[in-house]
């Protein structure tokens, strides 16, 4: 499987279709032929994550498209524009909060990302370093409580309800969110409002804060709401409320949009994520059903115990570059067993994993949210460079996740609050 | 350009050719029929709609077998295919539904508690979409399933799930999981549904005791256990001293955590006046570091990478070459629920159970499964039903 990836590569095959270049030979060399039950099985793994990448990324685009980004982007400048310290906490916050809520770190990219990274940039700061906060800050929240997909999905696999997680997931995200932006951004400037407010695009006259919060309000509505009236209301999921809060957009756009054009762009625009993950999802499946996942599985959960601690700040990045949220069912699962059996708590330990694995989605093969923060920063780049850019932040990350895993016993006090 | 439309053609057409080959397994596994040739001791054909109408008309909507003594008793509820890819509980209940004869008491036996699970594998698990058992008669196949119900009945999932009604938050995935969802709601989702179904019919039959079968990953703490609500912890603690002692095989009790909600051991406890229990036996087709995941690892539970993890000491249940067959796990099974009845019935004469015709651990090891299977073609049409 990893010679036909990387042959496909080398033939400038692109990821998602090497991945499934790589499950085919997979399905032929277990002696399984193709596996088309299997095949299409996997194909639908990311199902649920897919519609929420295309109904976020409609919402966006068209409150882009209404002119509703440049009116906020211009907003926060004339606000905050002397004052670099809370906006850059403010800009954490923001970065933060879509990824939270969602489990996504694309959405944060999608929602806010792309405001976000004007703003920088009129600070003065480069498109990669720009794409690195975005990025890291993006994996953050994702990571961050209280929908953190690794630990969900890790803690589902070893039958652990998903308590206890709140504080050991918010403090660290919070921290290392402020810690990269302060590191990244030390050279930003005040912004030249004058110079930036000229250079920016205008808003259409009639949109108002009204018009651009309206479709947030009721998306964070609607997730309120299915956590306090959970058993009052029908269960919408994401992907729906999303589309609520793009139709709102759409409803109060001041200027006529063409929707589906903007459709039919969005799912252009996403067309190589759905793909790869579909792929993965191939693979995954493929990996599981000839034993290969389970090659890895306990090849790494067999090794020492110092070099589980030593390696698992590579091990975790590199499995979510492989497997993006196939990494907590193929690795965290097993770990977990492991710190459970030798005594550690689970939580935190799975806390601290949890905080490590966004950081493979810079990596390639897949690079799925490093690539499209790349896109939506507009970087021109290489993309090395965003990656040069995440190496001090992402060594921090590293160590407080590793030190959280090793001393999880005594942070145990953190699940209790 | 007429190369890319060429390509593009193509891997269409290949696309809908996995599409037709998947779609075909796919229905088979959905409407594969799995008959039940009813024991001589099956008095009644119930249906879980009978005791809420909520889930009429639904995949939810299980055959409830009621095999009832001729000398009033006690009344135990078994459900088996809570969890329908742990493979042990749904055959045990398929070994008491073809077999048992209740002689003392009334013994209701679920064995697709949610059936909706049933019609799906694991996405991205690689599981098999079916196994077979073999008989003297011939092969009897049955459908795989889930941990979960099938999105196809229950879609989409909330961003977070909150349980009902302690309001602790699970996760997401777990809100079309039977044994998160207990004691359900009236007017939930599909699975919420058909716990609340479960509970009318505890509390309407006035159920005594109710069993749980599960089988769990060996890296799994709970395993090889009966796991107690308060109200059974003295039931189960002699069930499992007397096992260990007679039945040549050992099992652990363990208490129900009382923060830990949705689970049947700890709901309908709480919920209903019957004692809940829940017991597990080994799976290590579940296990995260498996290998091959095939019929094979199913039904025979040998894996080498299990018994590695096993040599580093991650396992909390021995595994060696010999692996865990599905005849042991289902032999524990019925030893078990036998055991449990037996000091039931010492202990409160006047609401005891008695079944015979119920093979004990050694004698399934012994004769295997299929020998307590029956053929549906010689048995009476009136008497085979379908799950």
């Amino acid at each position: 499987m990893v010679v036909t990836y990387i042959i496909a590569k080398v033939l400038k095959v692109s990821t998602e279709l090497s991945m499934f270049a790589a499950a085919l030979t997979g399905g032929l060399a277990g002696g399984v032929g193709i596996p088309a039950r299997h095949i299409v099985e996997g194909a639908f793994t990311y199902l649920d994550i897919i519609l929420i990448f295309i109904t976020a990324t409609l919402f966006m685009n068209i409150l882009k498209e209404s002119g509703g980004v440049a009116f906020v982007v211009r907003g926060i400048l004339k606000k905050f524009f002397r004052r670099k310290s809370i906006l850059f906490v403010l800009i954490s916050l923001l970065l933060l909060l879509p990824g939270a809520l969602t489990g996504a770190g694309s959405v944060t990219v999608l929602i806010t990302g792309g405001m976000i990274a004007v703003v920088l940039g009129y600070m003065g700061i480069s498109k990669p370093k720009t794409a690195a906060i975005i990025f890291i800050l993006a994996g953050m929240s994702a990571a961050a409580p209280p929908v953190s997909l690794w630990a969900m999905l890790t803690a589902a696999g070893v039958n652990m309800p998903y308590v206890g997680f709140f504080l050991p997931l918010l403090i660290p995200c919070l921290f290392l969110s402020l810690i990269t932006i302060f590191i990244l951004g030390s050279r930003g400037k005040p912004v030249n409002l004058e110079k930036a407010l000229k250079e920016l695009p205008e808003a259409p006259q009639k949109m108002n804060w009204i018009r651009v919060s309206l479709p947030f309000l009721v998306f964070l509505f609607l997730v309120l709401a299915g956590r306090i009236w959970p058993h009052s209301l029908p269960v919408v999921g994401l992907p729906m409320m999303f589309m609520a809060a793009a139709f709102i957009s759409l409803l109060l756009s001041p200027v006529k949009i063409n929707f589906l054009k903007i459709s039919r762009d969005t799912v252009h625009q996403l067309l190589p994520l759905i793909g790869t993950l579909t792929c993965v999802g191939i693979l995954v499946q493929i990996m599981t059903l000839t034993g290969v996942r389970g090659l890895i599985a306990i090849t790494t959960v067999t090794l020492p115990l110092v070099a589980v601690f030593i390696t698992l700040c590579l091990v975790l990045p590199v499995s979510e570059a492989v497997l993006m949220w196939g990494a907590a069912p193929v690795l965290g699962v097993p770990l977990v067993l492991l710190f459970n059996t030798i005594g550690l708590n689970p939580i935190i330990a799975l806390a601290g994993m949890s905080v490590i694995w966004p950081l493979g989605d810079a990596l390639p093969p897949t690079a799925i949210i490093g690539r499209l923060t790349a896109d939506t920063v507009g970087m021109k780049e290489p993309y090395s460079e965003l990656l040069k850019y995440c190496i001090i932040p992402a060594v921090i990350i590293m160590a407080v996740g590793t030190l959280m895993v090793i001393f999880s016993k005594k942070l145990a006090f953190f699940t209790l609050l | 350009m007429s190369w890319l439309y060429l390509r593009k053609f193509t891997l269409i057409a290949l696309g809908l050719v996995l599409m037709v080959f998947a779609g075909v397994s796919f229905f088979e596994s959905r409407h594969l029929k799995e008959p039940v040739v009813l024991s001589r001791g099956v008095t009644q054909v119930k249906k879980l709609s009978a005791y809420f109408p909520g889930v009429k008309g639904t995949i939810s909507d299980s055959n409830i077998y009621v095999l009832e003594g001729a000398k009033p008793g006690g009344t135990i509820l078994i459900l088996g295919g809570t969890h329908p890819e742990e493979p042990g509980s749904r055959l045990t209940t398929w070994i008491l539904t073809e077999n048992a004869v209740a002689d003392q008491g009334r013994v209701f036996v679920i064995n697709s508690a949610n059936r909706s699970a049933t019609t799906v594998t694991r996405l991205g698990g690689g599981y098999p979409p079916d196994f077979t058992i073999h008989t003297k008669w011939g092969e009897q196949k049955f459908r795989m399933g889930d941990r979960w119900s099938n999105p196809l009945d229950q879609w989409p999932d909330p961003e977070a799930y909150i349980h009902y009604p302690s309001r602790q938050e699970l996760a997401y995935v777990d809100i079309r999981n039977l044994n998160r969802a207990f004691p359900g709601r009236a007017n939930g989702t599909l699975t919420e549904k058909t716990c609340y179904a479960l509970i009318q019919l505890i509390q309407k039959e006035k159920v005594d005791i109710v069993i749980d079968l599960h089988e769990a990953e060996l890296q799994y703490p709970v395993i090889s256990t009966i796991v107690a609500h308060e109200k059974g912890q003295n039931l189960a603690a002699m069930a499992s001293m007397m096992i260990s002692g007679t039945e040549g095989f050992s099992i652990g009790m363990e208490y129900s955590p009382p923060a830990l909600h949705g689970l049947s051991h700890r709901e309908i406890g709480d919920h209903t006046q019957a004692i809940s229990l829940l017991l597990e036996a080994p799976e290590p087709f579940l296990d995260a570091t498996r290998g091959r995941t095939d019929r094979r690892l199913l039904l025979e539970g040998k894996d080498e990478f299990v018994v590695k993890a096993g040599k580093h000491g991650l396992l909390f249940e021995k595994m060696d070459e010999n692996g865990w067959p599905i005849e042991v796990r289902v032999g524990r099974h019925c030893s078990t629920i036998l055991q449990i009845l037996e000091l039931w019935s010492e202990e409160n004469p006047e609401k005891s159970v008695i079944v015979k015709g119920v093979p004990r651990y050694a004698e399934v090891i012994e004769k295997g499964i299929g020998n307590f299977l029956h053929d549906p073609a010689k048995a009476d049409p009136k008497r085979v039903y379908y799950e």
